[in-house]
């Protein structure tokens, strides 16, 4: 090729690159009132927070909380808004994120503060802390037991981070998703997967033989689950924020969690009265 | 595309996340892993390469016809299932002491070895056959007609001559065995793209995290292009392959 031409080639990718850059800078209400739509990073394997059930549909907890926020956006910005979902990892959310790909992660995201670096997190939507699931008979019993066993981990998650950086007895084996954790552990590659107890329940019931799994340990880590934005765009966590006060305030968060966690759920699992009084701390006043 | 964003967003760039501890010490280790992986594979996927190649261009229907299932089987499905195979798969078909005892060996590793070198071995034994075909048939009758047997002629004159015919295409292949190592993080063994990852997601540092991945590979690839570059030089039978004279020049 001729050097002018790589010249203007090269020119060419600039001006594209930055014209990109520029055309993305819009905050993301904006984004979504241009566009018409809100995309949401969800998962595939995380029940009862966000899956896909057996009808195939895309379901859980966190899909029904961010189903609030879109609401809230319709009303907020005047007009109809499609709501899309995006599959997301641990791995993948941030970057989605960050690259403009997704608006809102509403999954089983830890608020942490490293990543308060990168992200915001909205309110706290629910508690829960890393324990290990392991086949019934099993003697680990926590993380007192784990010292030279095999521990299936997921990478890029708070407790592979606890586990590397408190237990390093334990010997991990890290996996990119929570199916090929739990295959490991079915196969007894591994001894036990550690992961955040809700997960690890949901993980049991959802089994085709629950009964031959045990949750066991004592939260080894704290995991305060919160909706993941891109940072300083303080309006659009505000729409955020105030549909789940809303839905706390309102009791349609408890419905919800009835649904999704109550004794007639798939996971139940009942809310503690200082996480309760924790919610509704939340709230700050109208 | 992710890039864009980047740029247009505040990003910061912090190289300094790649030799902060503990993340250089995952890189080196990454590193290490990769390099084992992808020699142990590599000398495994030769010797099977050279085996069946050979066999599939031998006068004999049945010996052809092994060579033959065995290079479409293994070379027509993705790596990727293949890993899976081998680390969810076929473990369970062996009897349970085996099985703990890889289990406590690293299992994933050797899985991935496993994989690795009989998918590169089926691809590598096509090479090999296109060398050995590559050789006029009358190098073959003139080694058996001298007195040598079939496997003397394969070992003694086709073998020798056909390797060395087959560096640029077997280079080729070589540094797709070394790249495709990077696959084997999805069953849990810690090799250089893992520990890009694990940078990533503990520091939220993607560019720098997969540049320096990125920079490794282009490394060891160029120094193996190189290595083979000289390789084809230093064995080359004068008179017999006229490659040193470049088209460019």
């Amino acid at each position: 090729m001729k050097r002018s031409g790589i010249v203007l080639l090269v020119a060419l990718l600039v001006l594209s690159f930055t014209g990109m850059a520029l055309a993305q800078c819009p905050s993301t209400l904006e984004k979504i009132k241009n566009s018409g739509v809100f995309t949401i990073g969800v998962r595939n394997g995380s029940p009862p927070f966000s899956f896909i059930n057996k009808q195939n549909e895309r379901a859980g907890f966190a899909n029904d909380l961010a189903e609030l926020v879109h609401k809230a956006l319709e009303k907020k910005l005047g007009k109809q808004i499609k709501l899309e979902m995006k599959e997301t990892t641990p791995t993948t959310r941030i970057p989605l994120l960050t690259s403009m790909s997704v608006d809102l992660i509403t999954e089983t995201m830890t608020d942490t503060r490293p990543r308060r670096d990168s992200v915001d997190f909205s309110l706290t939507f629910f508690l829960t802390g890393a324990d290990f699931i392991v086949k019934k008979g099993t003697p680990i019993h926590g993380t007192k037991d784990i010292g030279g066993k095999r521990i299936a981990t997921q990478q890029g998650s708070t407790n592979e981070r606890v586990l590397r950086e408190k237990y390093p007895q334990a010997q991990l084996v890290t996996f990119p998703d929570q199916a090929a954790a739990f295959m490991a552990l079915q196969q007894g590659k591994v001894d036990a997967y550690c992961n955040d107890a809700i997960q690890l329940w949901g993980l049991k019931y959802k089994s085709a033989t629950p009964d031959q799994w045990e949750v066991v340990g004592d939260w080894i880590s704290y995991e305060p689950y919160g909706m993941a934005m891109r940072k300083n765009d303080t309006d659009f966590r505000a729409v955020v924020n105030n549909a789940l006060m809303e839905a706390i305030e309102g009791g349609e968060y408890f419905k919800l969690y009835e649904k999704w966690f109550g004794p007639k759920s798939d996971v139940p699992y009942p809310m503690s009265q200082a996480f309760k009084t924790f919610l509704l701390y939340q709230v700050v006043p109208k | 595309m992710a890039m864009f964003g980047f740029l247009g967003m505040t990003y910061e760039f912090k190289w300094s996340v790649l030799w902060a501890q503990p993340h250089l010490t995952w890189l080196i280790d990454g590193l290490l892993t990769t390099l084992r992986l992808a020699s142990i594979s590599w000398c495994i996927a030769v010797l099977l390469g050279i085996v069946f190649g050979a066999m599939r261009t031998v006068p004999f229907r049945p010996v052809r016809a092994i060579a033959t299932v065995y290079v479409e089987f293994f070379r027509n499905v993705p790596l990727l299932v293949w890993l899976f195979f081998w680390y969810f798969g076929a473990p369970e078909i062996f009897p349970a002491i085996i099985r703990q005892w890889f289990i406590h060996h690293g299992i994933e590793f050797w899985s991935a070895v496993a994989a690795v070198s009989v998918y590169h071995g089926a691809r590598l034994a096509e090479v090999i056959r296109a060398g050995i075909q590559a050789i006029p048939k009358t190098q073959l009758e003139a080694g058996l007609s001298s007195g040598l047997s079939v496997v003397e002629t394969y070992r003694l004159i086709i073998i020798p001559i056909a390797l060395r015919l087959i560096v640029p295409p077997a280079t080729n292949e070589s540094l797709n065995l070394l790249k495709n190592t990077s696959l084997a993080m999805t069953i849990g063994v810690a090799e250089l793209t893992f520990a890009a990852r694990q940078i990533e997601t503990y520091t939220a540092k993607a560019v720098e995290a997969l540049t320096s991945a990125a920079l490794i590979y282009l490394a060891l690839c160029l120094s193996i292009s190189s290595a083979m570059n000289w390789i084809e030089g230093k064995f080359a039978i004068p008179g017999l392959i006229a490659r040193r004279t470049r088209a460019e020049h």
